[in-house]
């Protein structure tokens, strides 16, 4: 497996352990005033787990295959990364659409701004999703 | 329904030592990943490696790669 699916695949589990529980909670106590400490705490909570875990994966992964960390990403590496990342901006730009220009009639307070943090995950969602695809159509 | 360029590398490289995918790979710059992906015809490279394996098997472009035009492209 290349060393860039390797990473493609480390920030799917990371945004899969953290953010799923993150939204899970928010689902069933949706909290909307502002501001709220203990909502605060939670996401900050959720952005230190992540960083956390990439930082320990991407230490085991430079470790395990030290050679392959070193060597930058080829063509195909950067084809795949910008293919990843266009679908990634569309669904960013839809999700900032919704949330910026839609939502704000409706809704106020975290409702927002979990709708906002909920596009940017499914945006790095699609661009790491779409890029370890590739990999495995490649393979 | 096959690839619209077709590459002779498993077979340049069979007859060049029995070159390894990873040497190929380090002598033009990509990943041993690359190189499969190439051979299998899942990827294909850029102009500039295209033209950097053709120069490490000591050939012509299209003694290495061949576009076929009647198969499209997806």
């Amino acid at each position: 497996m290349p060393y860039r699916e390797k990473t493609a695949w480390l920030s799917l589990a990371a945004i899969a352990v953290t953010f799923t529980p993150y939204f899970a909670i928010v689902a069933i106590s949706p909290r909307t005033a502002l501001p709220d400490v203990r909502q605060l705490s939670l996401f900050a909570a959720v952005v230190i787990s992540q960083a956390v875990i990439l930082g320990a994966g991407h230490t085991y992964l430079a470790l395990h295959r030290p050679q392959e960390a070193r060597t930058p990403p080829d063509e195909r590496d950067r084809a795949i990364s910008t293919r990843s990342i266009t679908a990634a901006y569309y669904v960013l730009i839809v999700g900032m659409i919704i949330v910026g220009c839609v939502m704000p009639f409706s809704s106020s307070g975290w409702k927002i701004i979990n709708a906002a943090v909920l596009m940017i995950v499914l945006a790095e969602l699609v661009r790491y999703g779409a890029a370890v695809l590739s990999y495995r159509q490649q393979a | 329904m096959g690839a619209p360029i077709s590459n002779r590398i498993r077979e340049l490289r069979f007859h060049h030592n029995e070159m390894s995918q990873a040497e190929l790979g380090q002598r033009i710059g990509v990943t041993r990943q690359t190189i499969a992906a190439i051979e299998s015809e899942k990827y294909s490279p850029s102009l500039e490696a295209a033209f950097r394996i053709a120069h490490v098997f000591g050939v012509q472009l299209d003694d290495v790669f061949q576009w076929n035009p009647f198969v499209s492209m997806r």
